[in-house]
């Protein structure tokens, strides 16, 4: 039994990168399809019509080899493949495809495909780049809640997705680069900084997986002493941390044990600082400095290949669309998430509080960002009731709040520990 | 601030309230100047006079006034967003049970930490001003809801079917030509009835006016009403919050219980008792537990509750095994699994007495380490309990002493009467645990009657041990189903709110010419395929998107 379920197991990675990789062609068969128009003449109506239903089968069907997958490792686990952070992450990328699929058969619009697609593409990496062994569940996490909490949460966070998708169309659509007034370059800096934020998570995915591809290893060790408060007793503890990026910071009085030179170094080039007391620090700021690194190189290269805004690259792509419709497309699809969310983020939760440790509500710091979500995009519902914050105003709060849904989900766990930090990240 | 007085009698004849935006009756703008002609209209609430826009305001008024404006309540709702954020730095105080703050964060975390506990962050959320913030919150949603949905509720139960002509036109989604069948003008009756039957296969109720060249088509008005109803269930929820601070609604309590042991559940008649605690590892995961398990029995007190010389009388009411994510639930008490702890203590030994010349042993009796009886009997011997020190040990001066009340050094003094013994008895002391045996020497303390008799418990068997204490949370929370049942009727609302939408199309033909006005509170969209699908089918083919007027009057 246990040498089928290996294979099982197996066989489900396998299906999640057949999904990967048909959700890339999918995206590059939505971008034919809305920037070939120019190219194919006459007939510019057929050729997206027949590029852009292609690109819709192959997206739909690495949906189904995503569906595969989370199947077949949910029946070689035995528990829904939810629990961990790469479960959740590959999850909510899966959850995301659906939620470009329905808007984009409520819409029909090519571009939905194009900019939503890319941001369940880039979920999916960042989900890889997390431990994939299926980890036993602990008491608190065995229950039927688990399945529908965390499933309905991710549903509406994903339509939260494909609204910062439709807020990014709407403010790559309507940005007149050409007004070089200071309060029109100070929004597309701020565009820019969009974009450059998700090439940032591309170079970190990228280096983490250049790095373990080449093997890179380096571990440091810190000795760690507590006392004991009832016997005064002194316990030294020895903390090991392994770096799968070269240290450009090593863990503050970590002392090196072992590392594959990089460049001709042996060492790290600095120590975090003291005050990074936290669990795994160094290694943290490690990472994000090299993410920041390849972010920055990567978009560097862009704009000496383009030589203009990445933005004003992007903007003939929406060339033909109604910037009303991509306000609605990015208000429809939160307003459809935001129950969804409610139902699964809140009230689900409160449910599954109240049965494992009894009480509804701990102002725990994950509960207390969930609900710091809800109010964002509860402001975000209300305001546009207001004149004068549906478009450009509503559009830039449809971006920072899917940047508050990520923090929510992964910074709290990098940078708040908590109840919920057997998420682990 | 004073008031022009407005004349608010539209043209059409119907007298509407002040402040009133669009005609309740047939919708001409009544507020526009000039310049503003060519935006779309206001359609909010039908453009209906709120309740807060009274005029000459007084005091109550002011205060109806400012949590009735929206603009408020997201202010309200942002700065509550602002400062929870500031609750999630650093741990909350709740999150230890046993903490001085003044202390832990000035040590853990530094300067900053301490002026975060200074600044009142530590508890921010059990905060005054946080939990003003809430009540501001739900008062606002009072107000805001019954300010809005009366008059809304008002103008759409009274609605004209043959609008006013820039109502119609200044609406986002509007349509204005010449009513022709392949060339030849139309019948307009015909063609409104043509058009009713397309629209109430689409699923909206439609109205004609008597003349029946008019009608409004309408669907999913309930979805309107969405808003409000979550309003009902989110203020439901937060006056049940609040209620958790009447005494006696709320209870919440760690207590150890030891196994085998019953102990008295805090604030309640009832006993709990846990008969057995398990926990069980992952085989090929020996770090990672698997289940933590009590087997627990509740009693109920029946006499003799508050007397702590006498054993109270109990009577199980119900039996259960708690483990997490399955607490135990008797009549509103929960027993929430929460912790456990590896804890051997001696509950209690049945011993018999020997007689050492003979071999013989007489009886074998119950002897508890928490409530020995004062008297027992073992064939013809009594023996009556003259001390107990549970956590024996001797004092400066050579007296007897107990350290505690837990069974750490058991130790009986008894006075023992039968055959072969002193008529007045004989003073035995016994000590349960061999190695308090041997290391306060019984036998040379009891001296003579040492070599006579002994009381011993022979093998484990007549040893009851409690090996595992189990840490429950007691709860009583009268609230819940008042939370349970805000949470639904918001989720109602919300789902009827968000997953319809009220659409209205008014069409009105005069003279040859057909205006067609479209509203809805959401999708567009959706709106507009639906009207340029009526107008194709009677003969107009229109694109969606050239319905998208902008509001223009053109």
């Amino acid at each position: 039994v246990t040498d089928i379920l290996v294979s099982i197991s197996g066989a489900s990675g396998s299906f999640l990168l057949v999904a990967f990789l048909l959700y890339c062609l999918g995206f590059l068969l939505f971008v034919i399809a809305i920037t070939g128009k120019r190219w194919s003449g006459n007939d510019s109506e057929a050729h997206a019509k027949a590029w852009g239903r292609a690109a819709y089968f192959v997206s739909v069907a690495g949906f189904i080899c995503h569906l595969l997958f989370f199947f077949t490792r949910w029946y070689a686990s035995g528990h829904i493949p939810t629990s961990n952070m790469y479960e959740f992450m590959t999850f909510l990328a899966m959850m995301i495809v659906l939620a470009s699929i329905v808007l984009f058969l409520i819409y029909r619009t090519l571009v939905i495909g194009a900019f939503a697609l890319p941001v369940g593409i880039i979920i999916l990496a960042y989900a890889s780049v997390f431990p994939k062994d299926i980890t036993p569940l602990i008491p608190a996490l065995q229950s039927y809640w688990l399945k529908i909490h965390v499933t309905t949460a991710a549903s509406g966070e994903a339509f939260f997705a494909v609204g910062f998708a439709g807020g990014l169309m709407y403010l790559l659509r309507t940005m007149d680069y050409k007004n070089a007034s200071k309060p029109a370059r100070k929004e597309q800096r701020w565009l820019e900084f969009t974009l450059f934020v998700l090439l940032v998570v591309i170079g970190f995915v990228g280096t983490i997986f250049s790095f373990s591809g080449a093997g890179y290893k380096a571990v440091y060790e810190n000795t760690i002493i507590t006392v004991d408060e009832e016997t005064g007793q002194q316990n030294t503890r020895v903390e090991e941390t392994l770096y799968v990026l070269p240290p450009i910071f090593s863990p503050h009085n970590g002392v090196l044990k072992e590392m594959t030179p990089f460049l001709g170094r042996e060492t790290a080039l600095m120590e975090a600082p003291s005050w990074m007391k936290g669990n795994q620090s160094g290694r943290k700021l490690n990472t994000v400095i090299w993410s920041l690194l390849a972010g920055g190189v990567l978009y560097g290269l862009l704009r000496l290949a383009v030589r203009r805004p990445l933005g004003a690259v992007l903007q003939p792509m929406l060339g033909t669309m109604d910037p009303e419709d991509l306000d609605e497309i990015a208000y429809r699809s939160i307003a459809i998430g935001y129950p969804v969310f409610t139902l699964g983020a809140l009230i689900f939760a409160m449910i599954w509080a109240h049965e494992a440790w009894g009480r509804f509500w701990g102002w725990d710091p994950k509960e207390v960002w969930a609900l710091i979500t809800w109010l964002f995009y509860a402001a975000y519902l209300h305001l546009r009731l207001s004149r004068g914050w549906m478009g450009k105003k509503s559009a830039w709060l449809a971006v920072i709040g899917f940047l508050v849904v990520m923090f929510t989900l992964i910074g709290v766990n990098l940078v708040i520990a908590g109840l919920h930090s057997y998420a682990g990240v | 601030m004073y008031h022009v007085i407005e004349n608010t009698k539209c043209e059409c004849g119907h007298q509407n309230p002040l402040a009133t935006i669009l005609c309740e009756s047939c919708g001409k703008p009544l507020q526009d100047s000039e310049g503003v002609q060519d935006t779309p209209l206001e359609m909010k609430y039908d453009g209906v006079a709120r309740r807060s826009q009274k005029d000459n305001p007084g005091p109550l008024d002011r205060v109806w006034n400012f949590f009735s404006s929206v603009k408020i309540a997201v202010y309200l709702i942002i700065i509550t967003l602002l400062t929870s954020i500031l609750g999630t730095i650093y741990p909350q105080e709740n999150t230890f049970i046993n903490l001085d703050p003044s202390v832990y964060y000035k040590e853990t975390y530094g300067t900053l930490g301490n002026i975060y506990y200074l600044l009142g962050l530590s508890h921010t959320y059990e905060s005054w001003w946080f939990i003003t913030l809430m009540l501001m919150i739900g008062t606002s949603l009072i107000v805001c809801s019954l300010d809005r949905v009366l008059p809304l509720y008002r103008a759409l139960s009274k609605q004209q079917i043959r609008k006013h002509m820039s109502f119609l036109m200044r609406q986002k989604v509007a349509y204005s030509g010449p009513l022709q069948s392949e060339g030849i003008p139309a019948d307009p009756i015909g063609w409104i009835k043509k058009s009713g039957g397309f629209l109430r296969k689409k699923g909206y109720k439609v109205h004609s006016d008597k003349d029946g060249t008019a009608l409004l088509a309408e669907k999913n008005r309930f979805s309107r009403w969405g808003p409000y109803i979550n309003h009902i269930g989110l203020i439901l929820f937060l006056g049940a919050v609040l209620m958790r601070g009447i005494p006696g609604w709320h209870m919440d309590q760690y207590v150890g219980f030891p196994e085998g042991q019953p102990v008295k559940v805090p604030e309640t008649p009832y006993y709990l008792l846990n008969e057995k605690f398990t926990v069980e590892y992952y085989e090929d995961n020996p770090g990672v537990p698997r289940i933590y398990e009590t087997q627990a029995i509740l009693y109920t007190c029946e006499s003799q509750c508050d007397d702590p010389l006498k054993e109270p009388v109990l009577r199980e009411v119900h039996r259960q095994n708690i483990i997490v994510n399955k607490p135990l639930s008797y009549k509103g008490l929960l027993a929430y699994q929460f912790d456990f702890k590896q804890t051997p203590m001696l509950l209690s030994v049945n011993p018999s007495l020997r007689n050492k010349q003979t071999g013989e042993t007489y009886g074998s009796f119950e002897l508890s380490m928490f409530k020995p009886q004062t008297r027992y009997q073992a064939g013809a011997y009594t023996l009556a309990l003259k001390g107990y020190f549970p956590d024996f040990d001797m004092d400066d001066k050579g007296q007897p002493i107990t350290k505690s009340k837990d069974p750490n050094t058991p130790a009986f003094i008894f006075l023992i009467q039968g055959p072969g013994l002193d008529a007045n008895g004989e003073v035995y002391m016994y000590f349960p645990k061999q190695l308090d045996k041997e290391r306060y020497r019984q036998d040379e303390l009891n001296g003579v009657i040492a070599s006579k008799l002994e009381l011993t418990a022979g093998s484990m068997e007549n040893v009851k041990i409690s090996g595992f204490t189990s840490y429950l949370n007691l709860r009583k929370d009268r609230a819940i189903p008042f939370i349970w049942v805000g949470a639904a009727i918001s989720m109602i609302g919300l789902i009827m709110g968000f997953y319809w939408q009220h659409r209205r199309i008014w069409i009105r033909i005069d003279d040859g010419v057909l205006t067609l006005g479209g509203h809805t509170n959401k999708n567009w969209f959706g709106l507009r395929k639906e009207c340029a699908d009526v107008l194709r089918k009677t003969g107009i083919d229109v694109d969606p998107k050239s319905l998208d007027s902008g509001g223009k009057e053109s």
